[in-house]
This record gives structure tokens, sequence and C-alpha cells, in this order.
């Protein structure tokens, strides 16, 4: 019961993904000179915040409340270093109860990418997302909520 | 029938027992204190009336029980009214000891030769004289009060108190026992038509009190210097000092010997005592074990003593129905609030507990006896509460005004403790606050809200605080986003 619930509530969930922006600075000679240095590096969570749309690869307008006129909201995350290829989660919880998982890929050295929810007149109200690794680690947990 | 009457025997709790003894040994002493009173006979008439009304109505007899009924109400405040004086000197003249547990005896014994020897020189000297020796009735209400005296009977004690120019000569003595109680004591007048004509007033006093008592009355005739005694309404002449000394000793009751006497009035008095508790112990069953009617009550479980620090998760059944007998108008008159069933959790250990339900968990009124508990067992199932310390989050609503965008709360405090079962943390992981409005804001600042705790079995830490401090950051809109 619960995971249909999920299911239902991801498929509501539209994903973008946003390709590397700096992959001009770690030119692929450069990353495969240094794999054991890259490999010791841990990954972390650089910047994150929610948002009401990205420009420019940054986010726009990052706040805590939204209105539920905007139609979506976004969270964006920018992952540095990034060791290695692996996915990352952003969990959303809509009064304590998960509605949406956003599985996204990140590859070094470093990654932004953001999710966004679509956004329904009985989604008002205290939202979480709990940014997590494949293993569950929580990086960070961005509280928000959507309004009239 | 044995098999009726053993489980009848093992229902009669210690409670019945004192219950039937104290209430007995009041109709006792009732009994001690006041036999031979005119009072007492009115009340075993009252009694007699209850007992019709009682009878009648359980016939069905509805206007006649009503009748019994007005009658035995009217007679018990008649009682109280008429006999006020008896009831009064009974009461006044008995101390403590006499009215709880004295046995005082009926009789005195009288002094029969000083009495004959007094009244035989009385007549010899032709003075006028009326001794009253009471029996078993009281004389309070049929003779009019005279002078109280006292006095211990001595031959020359009776002949002074009927010397002629004694002011107190006038009217009877009444003797009891061995004193002299009163003196100068006005009698009823008989009202007989065939009287001797040479019978004056003295005469028609002693048949007077003789028809209206079972006192005896001995006269002395000044005129003629003869004795005469009345009884039961006859009086006749006395001509010699044996038979005065017989009609004496039949009265006081002396013609038996001391012993016997005293004997008699033990029985008497142990009769007395075995009807009391006889009287008692069918009142007692009439209303306590005869007609037993059954009912069933819902019961809610009080649980008791459990440890503060351990919580009831969860019980098989919060109340009982319990299954009650007693007799019609104890269960009629039976309140919900009477009944208590209690389980005491003292020992109770975290984890699943069974209960079984039986007399010792069950307060009943006195008469009430506990036939079924359904469900006789009950399981309890506790668990230690658990603290655990939430963020705390705000929960926004309204509209902010359009060209504001809310950038940033910080919280004070940003996380709580809660107090809970472990199972009631199972899907909270935030605490929300009660909702903050944005209708109002125009620049940053900072506000406080309560904190809003659910589900209720959570409780908020005592060290923590009930609400929360918020500042938050507003800023203009930038161009781009809607």
């Amino acid at each position: 019961m619960g995971r249909k619930t999920l299911k239902k509530k991801t498929n509501r969930v539209y994903f973008l993904l946003l390709f590397p922006v700096l992959c001009g600075l770690f030119v692929s000679p450069v990353f495969s000179q240094q794999p054991a240095v890259s490999d010791q590096r841990k990954l972390a969570l650089y910047q994150s915040a929610m948002c009401e749309g990205i420009e420019e690869y940054a986010p726009l307008n990052e706040a805590i409340v939204f209105s539920i006129s905007l139609g979506k909201v976004y969270c964006f995350t920018f992952f540095e270093p990034v060791p290695q290829k692996t996915w990352i989660f952003h969990n959303y919880y809509f009064q304590d109860r998960l509605v949406a998982k956003a599985k996204l890929v990140i590859k070094p050295p470093s990654w932004k990418t953001y999710s966004s929810i679509q956004l329904r007149e009985p989604d008002k109200g205290p939202w979480r997302v709990e940014v997590t690794d494949s293993g569950g680690r929580t990086f960070k947990v961005l509280r928000f909520s959507i309004t009239d | 029938m044995l098999n009726t009457f053993i489980p009848f025997l093992a229902g009669i709790g210690w409670q019945d027992i004192v219950d039937i003894v104290i209430n007995g040994y009041i109709i006792f002493r009732l009994y001690i204190i006041f036999r031979g009173t005119n009072a007492f006979r009115v009340l075993i008439g009252i009694l007699l009336l209850w007992f019709f009304q009682r009878v009648a109505a359980s016939l069905g007899l509805i206007v006649t029980s009503w009748a019994i009924q007005a009658i035995t109400a009217v007679a018990a405040i008649i009682i109280i009214v008429v006999f006020r004086n008896e009831i009064r000197s009974v009461l006044q003249a008995k101390n403590l000891k006499t009215l709880l547990w004295g046995f005082p005896h009926k009789h005195l014994l009288t002094p029969i030769e000083i009495i004959i020897e007094s009244a035989f020189e009385l007549a010899k000297r032709h003075v006028g004289a009326l001794i009253i020796l009471p029996g078993k009735e009281d004389l309070k209400e049929t003779v009019q009060s005279g002078i109280a005296w006292d006095g211990i009977v001595s031959i020359e004690m009776i002949m002074s108190i009927f010397w002629h120019d004694n002011p107190v000569h006038d009217g009877a003595i009444i003797i009891e026992g061995d004193r002299i109680t009163e003196v100068s004591v006005i009698l009823p007048l008989s009202h007989r038509k065939n009287l001797p004509s040479h019978y004056g007033t003295r005469h028609r006093a002693a048949l007077g009190l003789a028809e209206n008592s079972d006192a005896l009355v001995l006269l002395t005739s000044e005129e003629r210097g003869t004795i005469l005694a009345a009884k039961k309404g006859v009086i006749h002449t006395i001509r010699n000092q044996e038979k005065l000394k017989q009609i004496l000793e039949e009265h006081t009751g002396l013609a038996q010997e001391p012993k016997e006497f005293y004997k008699k009035e033990k029985f008497e008095i142990i009769l007395a005592a075995l009807v009391s508790i006889l009287i008692v112990i069918s009142i007692w069953f009439s209303f306590f074990k005869g007609m037993e009617t059954w009912t069933t009550l819902q019961t809610p479980i009080d649980y008791r003593n459990l440890d503060p620090k351990v919580e009831i998760l969860e019980t098989s059944v919060n109340s009982v129905k319990l299954n009650l007998s007693g007799s019609g108008p104890l269960i009629k008159s039976l309140r919900p609030e009477q009944v208590m069933v209690r389980i005491d959790l003292g020992k109770a250990l975290v984890g699943n507990n069974t209960f079984v339900i039986d007399k010792k968990n069950v307060t009943l009124p006195p008469g009430i006896k506990l036939n079924r508990v359904d469900p006789a067992e009950i399981k309890v199932l506790l668990d230690l509460p658990i603290k655990n310390e939430l963020p705390v989050q705000v929960n926004w609503t309204g509209k902010l005004p359009a060209h504001l965008i809310l950038t940033r709360a910080t919280l004070d405090p940003d996380k709580v403790a809660l107090l809970g079962r472990k199972e009631a943390f199972e899907n909270i992981s935030t605490v929300y606050t009660e909702k903050v409005w944005l209708d109002k804001i125009r620049s940053s600042g900072s506000l406080t809200a309560a904190l809003k705790i659910v589900p209720a079995a959570l409780k908020l830490d005592p060290g923590s605080k009930t609400q929360v401090t918020i500042k938050f950051e507003v800023r203009e809109r930038l161009p781009g986003a809607k």
C-alpha cells in the first residue's frame, strides 16, 4: 500500500537533470592523472536551496515560503567534491509523509543538480526535502511551506 | 436443600454478622429500657401494624396497605406526643450505663412485713391511707403526679405521712422496691355504680386505679378501721395479716424464692435478647438475602498504582460486565458510582500482563453479591515512555505580499524534546508550530508561535519551551521568475 502511494506520488514529480557546468575545469587528462587523490575525497554537499526556479544553473529566488500560484517549486543542490559517479536522492515530505523521491545522478569532479515538484491545492502546508546519498546518509534537510 | 444452604452460609460476610449483632443489641436495649411502660406496649402495637401493612402490600391489598401505613405513621407521632412524659422520665432517670449496658432489676425486694404492720397499725388507729404497689405497667400516665419522696419504707415513715396534720396525708403513696417514691398522688376515681354505700372517695380512688392498671392498692378506712386491697378491678377486705402477706407476695412475685425470682428475670432477659436477634435476622434476611434479584452492570476499569515511568500501551478491554445479585430494593437503589473495578498495576511489568478480575478487584455496596465478571481476564500492555528530540518547523499559512520573498527563518529553540511511547514516535519526525500567518508581514522581524503536539500520546518534555521565537528575513523578489 505504502509503495503504491509512493510510486503514485513519485510520478507527480518531474525531474530535470542539469549537466555539469564546470566540466572545463576538470578536463579528463587532469582527472585521470589524480585518481588516487579523488578516491580519498568524500562526497559533500556544497550548496542547497529551495527556490522558485533555476537560472543559469543557479537557484532563482531562494525562499522558505512558496505560493501555490507558482505551480512548481525547485530543490537545488550542488555537490563538491564528487569522488565518483553516484546517485543522490531528494526525498520530499509533506507533513512527515514521504510523497516523492527523486533519484539524481551526480558525477565527478562536482555536480549541480535539481528536482522539482508540481504543486496542487491540497499541497498547502509544511514540507521538507531530505537530501541523502545512496546509503541513506542525510546531507541536509530543507524546510519550506506552500501557502496561498 | 443442602446445596443452597451451604453457598448461602458462605455468602454471609463479617459485615452481615456485625450488622445483625448491632441492630439486635439496639432492639434489646430498647426493650430493657422501656419494658413495663405504656409507650412500649403501644410500640409493639405499631410494629404489629407495620407487619400487617407489609402482609397487605405483599398480597396486593393496595388501599388496605395505604390505610395501615397512614395509621402507623400517625400512631408513631401519637406515641411521641402522648407518652412524651413517660419517654422523657425513662431517658432522664437513666444514666449512660443503664442506657447502653446496664440491667436494672425490674423489682427490688419489697419490705412486705413493714407494709403489713404499717397497714394494720393505720387501720387500728383509724387513719385513712392509700398505698400503691405498681405492677408491671407504668403508672405515670394513669395517676396525677404527686410529690417526689424517695424515702426508705418504715412503719414510722408511713404512719407520719398519713397522719392527719401532715400536709401530704391526702392522697396515695407509691412504694417501689424498698422506697416510697411519691406521696400525695391523685388517683382516677371508679365510676362503678354497684359499690356499697359506705364506700367513699378513697375506695373509689383505690378501685379506679385497680381498674386502669395492674397495680395493687392497699386502703385503710378512716371510719371503719378496715384494710382493703384492690387489684384488677376487684376490691376485698383483708381480715388478717396472713391474707395480706399472701396478696403482697403474689403481687410482688416474692411468693417464689428470691433466687427463683432472679432466675426468672434472667430467663426473661435472655429470651428478649434472642427475640431481638431473631427479629433483626428476619429483617436482614428479607431485605438482603430474600428475593434475590439479578442485574448486569458495565463498569469501567480503574487502573491503579501505575509506575509513573511506565505507560499503559494497550488494554484488552476498558470496562467489564459485572453480573450482580441482591435483594430487589438494594439492586434498585444501586448506582453505577457505587461499583468499582480496580486493577493494581503496582507489580505489573513492562510488556504483556494478564489479570484475573474477581471479588478482590470489585468494590460493591453491602448486600450486593458478585456472581460473574465478563471478561474475567484482561490483558494490559505496559511500555516505558521514551524521550525524543525533534526539530521544530514553522507552519506558515496565508499569503505573503507578491513582491516579497521569505528567505530565511531561525527558530529558538529549533528542537524540542517529546515524551511518549516508542510507537507514538514512529510517524513523527517534526514538531510543527500552530499556523503562523504571513498576510501582515511587510519586513524582516520576529514573532512567537505555540507548538502543536500531535498525536496526543506524545507530551512535551517538562524542560522544553511551549512556544518558539521565529526570526525571519524577507526581501524584494528578483525579476525573472514568477
